[in-house]
């Protein structure tokens, strides 16, 4: 090809090929305004930690039924990346972190990254179970059942792995998205429903989720949606 | 040769996904399995009081996912790129959520309570996930959930469905014809036929 073609056909796919980009990709995080954050948080802690602007689209309950079909899997969160759709908040999660230096210096940091992030998973699962009691009783007696078994035990495993690694960090030396998910959890949602009784024997715990709280971004994104979305709390 | 030694009780269960990965892509392992009855002799000395777990020349790893997605992405079943990747971690996801819904009904002991919640679960959870399932495979249009080629995410399908259609029979995907293909298709993998031959016989 005369290079004279070459640059004019590069030049016309610039200008008329919307996926030859050189910018930033296009990002929109769908999830419900309600009930508080749960799965969609981790996500926007990646986002807002890597400065990475996303449209954060939150829609209320009495919209679902019509978006509900338009997801791949009738769940949310869903994440659009150039309108191209990512299902599973762990999937999201774990796809940002990876493109944003959140995941891990290398694949095994990486694999320890995700280890940490599936056990949030699992422990808000577990969590859920009290969370959809209707029933006040039952949920109190739940809810206590959840702390003493579930919580106190992780809570021992975790405060030795973080012993163990030394670091501050729950992988590696430096913050990855395992971090994010460990303050997700325990400081927005364990620390404000249950108070911080739990993380009396764990100060590495405490000393983690602290460190989190304070990082710029995370203290400038959580004061953003404190005030804009306060019905969360 | 770095030395993989996967712990796990004798069941399919959470652990098989890893199992078949490391099968498929012929990759020698320690497949150390233990009874129910010895559980206790194994925790304490588990990151998180849970298998299974993948040492890797000693070191731990935790988390079924976890460890199926670090051998698949080590050994060439994770996909093509970046996108493929983060698709084939949501199918596996899908997966990881289907086996969590299956726990009630493998714990409940009331021999009639247990078909009414597995009714209520294929009704409910798994139809309508099969439903949306056969769109993407016919919207991938190559056989394969992801990309072109197998990936860890079709193993895990297999892994879930070939046991559930063992136990409630072949109906199961009687609406999903591109799914039970894709599950035909892994069962007869040379490796996976071999490998399915000889493992122990579990319920689970």
């Amino acid at each position: 090809m005369l290079i004279e073609t070459f640059y004019r056909q590069i030049g016309s796919e610039i200008v008329t090929n919307k996926s030859f980009k050189f910018s930033m990709p296009v990002y929109k995080l769908h999830y419900f305004n309600n009930p508080r954050r749960g799965r969609a948080e981790l996500s926007r802690l990646i986002f807002s930690q890597a400065g990475v602007q996303f449209e954060d689209v939150r829609f209320s309950h009495s919209e679902w039924p019509n978006i509900k079909p338009t997801t791949p899997f009738s769940q949310v969160p869903i994440l659009e990346v150039d309108g191209q759709v990512l299902a599973q908040s762990n999937a999201i999660a774990r796809y940002l972190a990876r493109k944003y230096g959140l995941a891990g210096k290398d694949e095994w940091e990486q694999a320890q990254t995700d280890m940490y992030i599936e056990n949030i998973h699992d422990l808000l699962n577990a969590a859920a179970v009290p969370f959809m009691e209707k029933d006040p009783a039952k949920q109190k007696e739940l809810y206590q059942k959840f702390m003493t078994d579930t919580i106190a035990s992780h809570v021992v495993a975790v405060e030795k792995q973080l012993k163990k690694n030394n670091t501050g960090y729950l992988v590696g030396k430096q913050l990855t998205a395992a971090d994010l998910a460990y303050y997700a959890f325990f400081s927005d949602f364990i620390e404000v429903k249950f108070g911080g009784a739990f993380l009396k024997d764990a100060p590495l715990l405490k000393s983690l989720i602290d460190r989190v709280k304070a990082l710029p971004n995370i203290k400038k994104w959580t004061e953003f949606r404190d005030s804009k979305y306060p019905e969360e709390n | 040769m770095v030395h993989y030694k996967l712990i796990y009780f004798n069941l399919r269960g959470r652990g098989e996904l890893a199992r078949l990965i490391l099968h498929h892509q012929e990759v020698a392992f320690e497949d150390f399995r233990f009874e129910r009855e010895e559980w206790t002799k194994y925790k304490t000395g588990t990151p998180f009081g849970q298998v299974p777990v993948l040492e890797v020349d000693g070191k731990p790893l935790a988390q079924s996912n976890a460890i199926a997605r670090y051998l698949a992405r080590q050994h060439g079943l994770a996909g093509q790129n970046e996108w493929e990747q983060s698709q084939a971690d949501m199918y596996v996801d899908c997966i990881y959520d289907l086996i969590s819904g299956t726990r009630p009904i493998i714990h409940e002991s009331d021999k009639e309570k247990q078909k009414e919640i597995l009714q209520k679960f294929l009704k409910e959870t798994v139809n309508p996930h099969l439903e949306k399932l056969e769109q993407q495979l016919i919207k991938n249009g190559t056989g394969f959930l992801v990309g072109k080629s197998i990936t860890w995410a079709d193993l895990a399908y297999y892994s879930f469905f070939s046991p559930m259609t063992e136990r409630f029979g072949d109906s199961v995907m009687d609406n999903s014809p591109h799914l039970k293909k894709l599950v035909e298709h892994v069962a007869n993998i040379p490796q996976i036929k071999k490998y399915v031959e000889t493992r122990p016989k579990t319920t689970l």
